[in-house]
């Protein structure tokens, strides 16, 4: 009998990489490897070299491998790129330098500079005569002779890369292919982004600044994604790299890298994917999905299982307009340090311990109390089951740093300390994700939320509290969940192009058409990944905003018939403006972009099954004491092993249920219910 | 105010310091994201806040520091002609007169008082910098105005909405004195629902821990951040610290600089701000009303202490001004108020430069200081019509480790610039040109940054064109032997070949074939500029910021790399 095929995800974070494995019976592996920054690809030699005999895997069976990379990040972070070149139209080289004149801390009297200069300071930008208007007309013919001149002058700086961006190339592209061309002719070695393919929206700043940064880690990327390839050809894997996009969805390495900067932040993207197979598989369609780590946590809506996408994202505080899933990042985590201010008032974070010290109960010399010392205090974590055994916690250290940090100061007792610092970080997570939620036009109360990372699940019945939440779903392994979600990705491309036109005069065949050569660009890139047509979905989008409006919403076009599409799209543009924005009016409104988007549904893994992994353990541990709000004193608390839990067992607050990566706090009111595949579903006693 | 006396535990102080902030940010996303007009959308010009029922700041969420605290005597204003014992559920105040209590006209600040079981526990409170208040121009900031009443409609503090009912003559009254109303109702709306938005979460709050103990909690705020604002102020150098600056006119008689004194006195956990020595009010826009002397206060004040504290009406307590009646930080009425921004901004520079002195690791080098103000207004060749405007910000100061930063807003405003790609798409003009300009940024051991150029073709015929612009004739000045920022200077070619240079200010008219140039100022240098670093000399040579000429002669930077 053959062996069962295989699907493997693998994570690189900045700290560790994630690997997941389950095979066509169900039978799963999970591993953390500690990432190598210098050589992030060292981690999947690992899981090949080692992981994969240790788990009995032979690599001809791997038939997926899909893979979240940070290497595009990084290598802003590190500001490893290419040695970059700009050319803009003439007379605007320096855009990318003003930017939009604003500034992020508005009370600093010193001030810093908020863009992206160093990606080609001044003495590698230049300028190229053409003008192109507004109606895609030429102005100004491409003259030859500057551009040769400006290629000639970035060629001696020793770029590496060109940046093309000209004004209005969103509406005619003409003038930027016709200078990359000459690029490619005349400098082969050249890569060059230009930005009417890389981000083909109004507004040149964002523009151009996303374009070199496509151009800037064009290279790297393409290195990375080689020398990968050829470590799966060398182990003997059949399976095609996927890689993991910012939008959520996953695609071919070959074509990952023709668009390198929508890999951007794309780590979050795939902790959210991940967060909504959890959620659905437990039948949950709306879904707040919390990762809490040690400094801050990140937070996710879902609606109708689809995910929320913003347009833009920041990557090392500058905005870059890259369609990515919306994951909002809140300074308030684990690690975060409880001081007291010059008030006297208790305060929790931004500052956080991070993971050197760390929390004074690691023992790595912090002295700072932190929300995990506080939790330790409160008996919720286990001293001796930190990190899955491999960290021993010291209740001594804790109790220690909550005692002369704060406790004393505030003249309250240990435990009224150790409980106040949960409240407070409490109520800080929870204005966070009703802010993140409201500014959506989401109610936080019809929602379900996800709890994950290291703290996620031992916050989860405190944030559902304040935000009058009744349902909870904490995923089996919340500890590799951005692993498990490159697994449940589908396989997407999108195209999109400015369309600046009333609605009220917009000929819906232009509309049509536009819709139809986007179509062509997405199946194009499918066909090049060989997903067969016939499994490809497809859905088209407009951004509308109100005339005068400066921030469009994006809203589904029904292209089924022309002669009602743009009032269907009208009418749900209102719909939207009223759920989103909180009111609306039958103002005159207008198309900013058209998208397509197309999907396609990867080859389905088998339920994780427990049986097929390994012997159950005992499920029950016993009690520990432990101290909530509301309670006058320490209470006992049934602990249990989460690898013993049994599907349709029943445990009922106050519990604590413990696991290798995350400990889940049942509070008293809470039922958490264990589903078939062994996702906890926790739900109020009494809905709220 | 007499507080009932609870017991409030530390904790459960800092919870709701949490969620009051919480509700100030709802509020204000509610009003970006609802608001209509490119002025709060990009220019986030709006704010929110909760108030105590007498008038003092729980919680404020501002997008830009020029309305710190403005809505406090705008409160006040509605407080004392509607007592508050005598205001009812479904009440919404409006307000937009300067001489009661607001800033400017196009500010307009709603106010909804919050009512739980009859007892008042606060207001919620949102302001919008609307897009047009009617008057003599489009955008309603003439800059030649000699009266309020050239600047639009003034609105005292009136019932907006009695008990549910919109006032239906107010509310006409409105959209027929306001052009493109149905944008002006939007945003209106828009401040409508952050209030309902606040004053319902507020009234949750006191569903949890009860009106009483809700007000109890208030006030301990409040004193906790007077204490910890007296802290901070006793921490900086102590002592009295003068500043003179100048504003280039007001815009009526163009060659009169206005002049504006400050004496800073830090003492003892108190600051006090003199304006003995300022100029007289003047004719044109640019007088500021006391709201707006103070908001420059508070920036002052919260820039310089601690960044930790948390900002409410404590942070007021221990800030005086002396406002002389009838200058131009204090004027009478009838005087025109819509430009005092740029008052304003001046004010702002000009009480943080008084410690540069003093404090020079902490005060960088004067900023330009300027967000240049342009309005187009007029008919597209289809003949609709059409209202741009748009702020175009100035170099930086260079600091004791650092060079200014070119082109980026500073202390009371943070507006963005217009995309040049939007501004084709919603007025009949092209811009051709937009880059920085070199030489503009204060020579120094740090340089100070630099000003932009921003050149304009129009493609319509009698564009009405308003330029207020600042720093056209005196400098930003440096601090520890750093040179001064350039000046602004802006002209328009006319067709025909005539040449106009505008003086700082003007309201015109521009057609097909005119051409615009504007060059707005750099910021100044921080220290000797011969102790610069080479490299740093070089780079700046090779990128286009210095001149070869203005290295060689501010600097004693030679081509080849040797010092002359």
């Amino acid at each position: 009998m053959a062996n069962p095929k295989v699907s493997i995800g693998i994570d690189i974070g900045g700290t560790f990489t994630d690997v997941v494995a389950i095979d066509d019976n169900g039978r799963l592996h999970i591993a953390k490897v500690p990432s190598t920054r210098s050589d992030p690809s060292a981690a999947v030699r690992t899981v090949l070299n080692k992981l994969l005999p240790e788990w009995k895997i032979d690599p001809a069976d791997v038939v997926r491998f899909a893979h979240g990379t940070t290497v595009a990040t990084n290598a802003v972070l590190e500001r490893k790129g290419a040695r970059l070149g700009l050319l803009t139209t003439d007379g605007f080289t320096d855009v990318i330098e003003i930017g939009r004149q604003n500034r992020t801390q508005i009370y600093d009297l010193i001030l810093k500079p908020e863009t992206p200069v160093f990606l080609a300071p001044g003495a590698r930008r230049r300028g190229v005569v053409e003008a192109i208007g507004l109606a895609g007309e030429v102005v100004t013919p491409l003259d030859q002779a500057s551009l040769a001149k400006s290629v000639d002058e970035l060629v001696a700086e020793g770029v590496e890369a060109i940046a093309i961006c000209f004004l209005f190339s969103f509406v005619n592209g003409a003038h930027e292919r016709q200078a990359a061309e000459y690029i490619k002719q005349r400098h082969p070695h050249l890569i060059v982004s230009i930005s009417s393919e890389v981000d083909s929206t109004f507004r040149e700043y964002e523009r151009t600044v996303v374009t070199a940064f496509d151009a800037y880690v064009k290279a790297g990327l393409d290195r990375y994604l080689a020398s990968m390839e050829s470590d799966l050809q060398s182990a003997g894997i059949p399976a095609t790299l996927q890689i993991m996009q910012s939008r959520g969805g996953v695609c071919s390495a070959r074509v990952a890298r023709q668009r390198p900067i929508r890999l951007f932040l794309s780590g979050p993207a795939a902790g959210v994917v991940g967060a909504r197979e959890s959620g659905q598989s437990v039948q949950q369609q709306n879904l707040i999905t919390v990762d809490i780590g040690g400094t801050s946590s990140d937070i996710a809506l879902i609606a109708n299982g689809e995910l929320v996408i913003r347009p833009e994202g920041l990557l090392d505080g500058f905005k870059i307009r890259v369609p990515m899933v919306d994951v909002n990042s809140i300074g308030s985590g684990g690690g975060s340090i409880a001081w007291i201010d010059a008030g006297g008032g208790l305060r929790v974070g931004p500052q956080s311990a991070g993971s050197e010290p760390g929390p004074a109960c690691y023992g790595h010399g912090g002295a700072d109390a932190t929300v995990t010392d506080a939790s330790v205090v409160l008996g919720l974590l286990n001293p001796g089951y930190f990190a899955g055994g491999t960290m021993q916690l010291d209740p001594a250290l804790a109790r220690k740093a909550v005692e002369e940090r704060v406790a004393r100061p505030l003249g309250l007792t240990l435990e009224q300390a150790a409980l106040g610092i949960h409240r407070v970080v409490n109520v800080q997570m929870a204005e966070g994700i009703r802010l993140v939620s409201i500014s959506r036009g989401i109610d936080p109360r019809s929602f379900t939320l996800v709890a994950f990372g290291g703290a996620g699940a031992l916050h989860a019945t405190a944030l559902a509290r304040e935000l009058d939440i009744n349902a909870i779903v904490v995923p089996r392994y919340p500890g590799v969940l951005c692993a498990s979600g490159l697994l449940s990705a589908m396989i997407e491309h999108e195209a999109s192009t400015a369309f600046l036109h009333k609605l009220d005069v917009a000929d819906p065949k232009a509309v049509e058409a536009v819709c139809e050569k986007l179509s062509a660009e997405c199946a194009g890139r499918m066909r090049e990944e060989g997903v067969d047509a016939s499994r490809v979905t497809t859905s088209y989008c407009a951004d509308i905003c109100y005339v005068g409006q400066a921030y469009h919403i994006e809203v589904p076009l029904d292209l089924t018939d022309p002669g009602t599409m743009i009032q269907k799209a009208y009418e749900a543009f209102i719909a939207l403006h009223d759920k989103i924005r909180g009111h609306s009016t039958r103002s005159p409104a207008r198309f900013v972009n058209l998208r397509v988007v197309q999907r396609a549904a990867n080859r389905a893994t088998a339920p994780i099954s427990m049986s097929a992994t390994g012997a159950r353990k005992d499920a029950s541990k016993g009690t520990r004491k432990i101290l909530l709000h509301g309670a006058d004193a320490y209470v006992d608390a049934a602990i249990y092993d989460r690898d013993g839990l049994a599907p349709g067992q029943v445990i009922r607050g106050p519990a604590i249920i413990e696991q290798t990566d995350t400990t889940t706090l049942v509070e008293p009111g809470w039922l958490a219910t264990v589903a078939d595949n062994e996702v906890l579903l926790l739900t109020r006693e009494q809905p709220a | 105010m007499n507080t009932m006396q609870t017991t409030v535990d530390p904790i459960t102080l800092e919870v709701v310091r949490n969620k009051l902030d919480g509700i100030a940010n709802e509020m204000q996303q509610t009003l970006l994201h609802s608001a209509f007009s490119p002025i709060v959308k990009e220019g986030m010009d709006c704010s929110a806040a909760l108030f105590t029922a007498d008038g003092q700041t729980i919680s404020q969420a501002t997008a830009i520091p020029i309305h710190l605290a403005t809505m406090i005597p705008a409160l006040a204003a509605v407080i004392a002609k509607y007592p508050v014992e005598g205001m009812a559920p479904g009440d919404v105040y409006i307000l937009n007169d300067p001489y009661c209590g607001g800033t400017h006209l196009p500010d307009i600040t709603l106010f909804v008082p919050v009512i739980v079981d009859g007892f008042p526990l606060g207001f919620s409170v949102a302001t919008v910098h609307h897009q047009d208040v009617g008057g003599m121009t489009p955008g309603s900031v003439p800059t030649n105005a000699t009266e309020i009443y050239q600047e639009g409609l003034r609105i005292p503090p009136l019932k907006y909405i009695e008990a549910g009912v919109v006032n239906h003559t107010l509310d006409q009254i409105l959209r027929y004195n306001i052009r493109m109303s149905d944008m002006f109702m939007g945003d209106l709306n828009a401040q409508l629902a952050a209030c309902t938005v606040g004053a319902r979460r507020l009234a949750e709050l006191s569903k949890v821990y009860g009106a009483a103990q809700l007000v109890d909690i208030f006030t301990r705020l409040l004193d906790r951040s007077e204490l910890m604002t007296r802290e901070a102020l006793r921490k900086l150098p102590q002592g009295t610290f003068h500043y003179v600056d100048w504003l280039d006119n007001d815009g009526v008689e163009l060659d009169k600089r206005v002049r504006l004194e400050v004496a800073v006195t830090i003492d003892d956990g108190t600051i006090h701000f003199d304006f003995t020595g300022t100029d007289p009010q003047v004719r044109g826009p640019f007088n500021t009303v006391p709201s707006g002397s103070r908001a420059a206060a508070y920036y002052a004040v919260r820039a310089l202490t601690d960044a930790q504290i948390p900002t409410n009406g404590g942070c007021f307590r221990p800030v005086t001004l002396h406002l002389p009646e009838g200058s131009i930080v204090n004027p009478v009425a009838p005087a025109a108020v819509n430009a005092r921004t740029a008052t304003i901004k001046r004010i702002c520079g000009a009480m943080v430069s008084a410690l540069a002195d003093a404090a020079p690791k902490r005060v960088p080098a004067a900023s330009a200081g300027l967000s240049l103000m342009m309005a187009f207004g007029g008919k597209r060749a289809d003949g609709t019509p059409f209202i741009l405007s748009e702020l175009v910000a100035a170099g930086t100061g260079a600091s004791d480790g650092s060079d200014g930063v070119d082109c980026l807003q500073t202390d009371g405003s943070n507006s963005m610039n217009q995309p040049v790609e939007a501004m084709g798409i919603d007025a009949p003009l092209r811009v051709t040109r937009f880059g920085l300009r070199a030489d503009s940024g204060g020579a120094g051991r740090h340089r100070g940054g630099l000003g932009v150029v921003r050149e304009y073709v129009f493609h319509a015929d009698d564009i009405r064109f308003t330029y207020r612009g600042e720093r056209h004739f005196t400098q930003a000045r440096g601090s520890a032997g750093g040179g001064g920022g350039a000046v602004s200077r802006a002209t328009i070619y006319r067709k025909d070949g005539r040449t106009e240079e505008i003086l700082s200010k003007c309201v015109t008219t521009v057609s097909r074939g005119d051409r615009l140039v504007v060059e707005t100022a750099g910021g100044a240098g921080f220290g000797d500029p011969k102790t610069r670093e080479r490299d740093a000399v070089a780079a700046d040579v090779a990128n286009r910021k210095v001149s070869a000429e203005a290295a060689a002669s501010e600097y004693g930077f030679s081509q080849r790399g040797d010092r002359a």
